[in-house]
């Protein structure tokens, strides 16, 4: 629509000056690195949406890295800990499901983010309270306040993303977002246990005073989530404004119904994610190799992805070195170490070419709401597997559990196969390479 | 690596080759070690003079062309003769005077002699303790430091009439020390439980150590004991009878395979000879608790045979009443657990099991069942992949069936 006004008016005009598509209506170009269409802009909306989630992936991993404190400090045991994670993982099940859909219906996603910002602030700082207060009870209910925030906040990330990278550099942006959690909790696991020493000796004395005021300044990372959340709602306003986004926009707003018409490829990749991730997730705890490895090599994949395109093809690819490191694990004696740096590579592979896709099969009103979706099922697998896990292996050991594991993976992978037979027979565009998506772009807006 | 140095079994291409050279030896081997599916088991306690504890049992597992007698007793340390005759008419011939004697030679023979094809024996020395702190995980494989042992030729024993149960084919001999001086054995016991088969199959409670008919389960218990020092770590003493101027070996069979015994992946055998012969099978664990468990296992670990002579072994009379006087034993040690983690200090229980028997040793292989997923798991998507290109690849074709017009 802007394009012909634009070339009317060039007409009519005879050529005046062409600003290219930017801002028609701006009277001179912005500089790159304040144009919202340029690639520099792009760049820096790409590093607050880094740090954006780096908060909530440093916090969430505290218990983990606090772990002899904590059960010192509090004088709790490991069951008790556990219930740490327990009140984030089991409430975000449904949690997230509604996260995506408030952000699709009734916030949007820049008050969505700065909402669940907030919880997570105010989460990680109940937490710290109840160390301060010496009640663990509180801890618990940050923990679960903490929840509410983290999970929907990474999916009004994933909105974000789309919103910014669809057709550009969406895969590469995935695989940053998965760095950048991963560096999160390398850094935590790094940087908490240091500083709660440095605590104890300024404090005097180790126990849940010091154990509070560690927390609390780990906290500062949440803040600074929320100020990227801030800038970031800025900057997308004022993107929308200059880019005349809102004119692409359908109108269209999402029911809670219309889960049940979500398309039977988004089906697939959902059931890939939930039986992909129920069988890597006990090995990303587990090993420090996986997340070594899938730091650097998921950007590296996602620009890969990128300039090949065909997602279908690399979540194929990625399924079956799953597979296969599963059977090296389970049947033979091979140092494990080959196994896991395989898992690391094809989970690094996975997250990069899956999670797009689900931009490509559902339109950008019901995105949160996928993703939500995602996320729910995803926490709800990974709730039920270690509870699955650990009564497989005190009943039948440790083949067995390999065995549930690559029955899992092999239901991912039968749910690839059937993705890409439906979408080539569905004549859809989950598989096109990159060349293809850019001759489809051009047709369309031609 | 897997290689067929290391006896390995399951998945692997050495598991083909053990096999065919046991079915060629078998195929020459002697009847009574042949091994047969199903044999007629009886059980009968030997009945003794009358006032003392009846404590020898013999166990007659008869076949179509073979029997094999187990004479479990506890004169002396617990001990077992292991006797493999070609005939399904060979029987037990007990003096008890001879056996009581000093000197018991020839107080136990099977008749007819000639019909027997092969003998040994094992006997449980002594009850080991060692107190295991102040020893990391990581050092070599000594368990700590060792207390006095007990000795078992010094345990009173039960009387195993009351015991025997003729349908599950079991009795236990259950015993403390007959000078108790430290109180230890007040409220505990070591109990030995033998269990006959008369056909294959494979228990349902951890170590889950496949039987034949061929075998004799034993489970040793220690229950109630005080032990000497808050980690204190129990090991057995079994000595036997070394044949030829070496002792056998003990063989570790790694595998892939924990199905019937979750996070064990080793399987320890004995063989008093080359294949087909009598040998002693076992899982290096041992458990903590009744409800055999992961949480429960304690690690064992089984010292190399070494030489002993006679003098320095407590002495079984039955042993000596069936080989006449030995000077040349074999003796070894079984310790479990480590300093760290579960042990015996949980529940005062203690529990090991190991077959005994004659043939060639069971094997575990892969279950039906995972076999069965992984067939599923595998094929399933290949199929489907195949069948879906196939059927795409039918629809393309069809458009070119259509001629243009022009």
């Amino acid at each position: 629509m802007e394009e012909e006004d634009e070339e009317a008016r060039a007409l009519l005009a005879g050529g005046a000056a062409r600003d290219g598509r930017d801002s028609p209506a701006a009277p001179r170009p912005l500089p790159a690195l304040c144009d919202p269409g340029r690639l520099a802009h792009r760049i820096v909306v790409l590093l607050l949406m880094c740090f954006l989630g780096f908060g909530g992936y440093f916090c969430y991993d505290n218990p983990a890295a606090l772990q002899t404190q904590i059960k010192r400090d509090m004088r709790v045991n490991t069951t008790k800990f556990m219930l740490l994670y327990a009140w984030y993982s089991w409430p975000n099940v449904v949690l997230c499901f509604f996260g995506g859909f408030l952000i699709d219906r009734v916030f949007g996603k820049r008050w969505g983010t700065i909402i669940f910002s907030c919880f997570v602030c105010i989460g990680q700082v109940v937490f710290a309270l109840g160390g301060i207060f010496n009640a663990f009870w509180l801890m618990e209910f940050g923990r679960f306040v903490f929840g509410i925030g983290g999970e929907s906040l990474a999916v009004a990330q994933n909105t974000y993303a789309v919103s910014w990278f669809k057709g550009k550099e969406l895969n590469l942006v995935f695989g940053l977002q998965l760095s950048m959690a991963r560096i999160g909790s390398t850094v935590n696991m790094n940087l908490m246990g240091w500083l709660y020493s440095k605590m104890e000796a300024s404090l005097g004395s180790a126990g849940p005073t010091t154990l509070g005021v560690t927390l609390m300044i780990g906290g500062i990372t949440c803040i600074l989530s929320l100020i990227c959340a801030l800038v970031l709602a800025y900057l997308d306003q004022r993107a929308e404004r200059i880019l005349h986004k809102e004119q692409g926009k359908t109108g269209e707003v999402i029911k809670l119904t219309d889960v049940k018409d979500f398309s039977l490829p988004l089906w697939l990749i959902f059931v890939i994610c939930v039986c992909y991730y129920v069988a890597v997730f006990p090995f990303i705890g587990l090993g420090n190799i996986v997340y070594v490895i899938s730091a650097p090599m998921s950007p590296v994949f996602g620009l890969l992805v990128d300039k090949t395109g065909k997602n279908v093809i690399w979540v194929l690819c990625a399924v079956v070195t799953t597979l296969v490191s599963h059977m090296m694990l389970a049947f033979t004696m091979w140092n494990p170490w080959i196994a896991m740096c395989l898992l690391g590579l094809s989970y690094s592979l996975l997250a990069c070419a899956l999670w797009p896709m689900v931009a490509f099969v559902v339109p950008e009103h019901q995105l949160g709401t996928a993703y939500g979706f995602m996320q729910s099922i995803q926490n709800l697998g990974l709730a039920i597997i270690s509870i699955v896990a650990g009564m497989i292996l005190d009943t039948r050991g440790y083949l067995f559990l390999e065995v549930f594991f690559i029955a899992c993976v092999s239901l991912s992978l039968l749910s690839v196969v059937l993705l890409y037979l439906v979408d080539r027979a569905q004549g859809g565009n989950l598989n096109y390479s990159a060349k293809q998506r850019e001759e489809m772009k051009l047709s369309h807006t031609e | 690596m897997c290689g067929c140095g290391q006896q390995c079994w399951g998945w692997g291409n050495c598991a083909a080759s053990p096999m065919l050279l046991l079915s060629l030896l078998l195929s020459t081997a002697p009847f009574a070690l042949r091994g047969e599916d199903t044999r007629q088991v009886s059980l009968e306690v030997i009945p003794g003079w009358p006032d003392t504890p009846q404590n020898l049992l013999h166990v007659r597992a008869v076949g179509t062309n073979s029997t094999l007698h187990y004479v479990w007793g506890t004169l002396g340390p617990p001990a077992v003769v292991l006797v493999a005759t070609n005939t399904p008419h060979s029987t037990l011939s007990v003096n008890w005077s001879h056996l009581l004697s000093p000197e018991p030679d020839g107080g136990l023979m099977v008749l007819p002699k000639d019909s027997i094809q092969f003998s040994s024996a094992l006997i449980f020395t002594r009850l080991l303790e060692f107190d295991s702190t102040n020893v990391s995980d990581t050092a070599a494989k000594a368990p700590g430091k060792p207390y006095p042992p007990y000795s078992l030729a010094k345990f009173s024993w039960n009387n195993i009439t009351d015991s025997l149960d003729p349908t599950t084919l079991t009795a236990t001999f259950q015993g403390h020390p007959m000078n108790d001086a430290t109180r230890a054995f007040v409220n505990g016991s070591l109990a030995f439980r033998v269990q006959a088969f008369s056909r294959s199959s494979r228990p349902a409670q951890s170590p889950r150590l496949l039987h034949t008919a061929d075998t004799c389960q034993l489970e040793v218990t220690l229950v109630g004991a005080s032990p000497r020092g808050n980690r204190s770590l129990f090991g057995l003493e079994v000595a036997t009878l070394g044949r030829g101027p070496d002792c056998p070996l003990v063989q570790e069979q790694h595998s892939i395979d924990d199905e019937y015994a979750p996070a064990v992946f080793q399987l320890d055998q004995l063989l008093w000879g080359s294949l087909p012969t009598g040998f002693v099978q076992w899982r290096p664990v041992a458990y903590s608790q009744q409800q055999r468990g992961r949480e429960s296992a304690l690690p064992g670990h089984a010292s190399p045979l070494h030489p002993t002579l006679a003098y320095s072994l407590p002495q079984s009379p039955i042993v000596r009443a069936f080989f006449g006087p030995q000077n040349n034993f074999c003796a070894f040690n079984v310790t479990f657990g480590t300093s760290t983690g579960p042990g015996y200090w949980d529940q005062h229980y203690l529990s090991w099991s190991m077959l005994v028997g004659v043939g060639s040793p069971p094997a575990d292989a892969l279950s039906p069942l995972v076999l069965g997923i992984m067939a599923v798991a595998l094929g399933a998507p290949g199929l489907i992949l195949l069948g879906g290109g196939l059927f795409l690849l039918l629809r393309h074709k069809r458009p070119l069936e259509y001629e243009s017009i022009n």
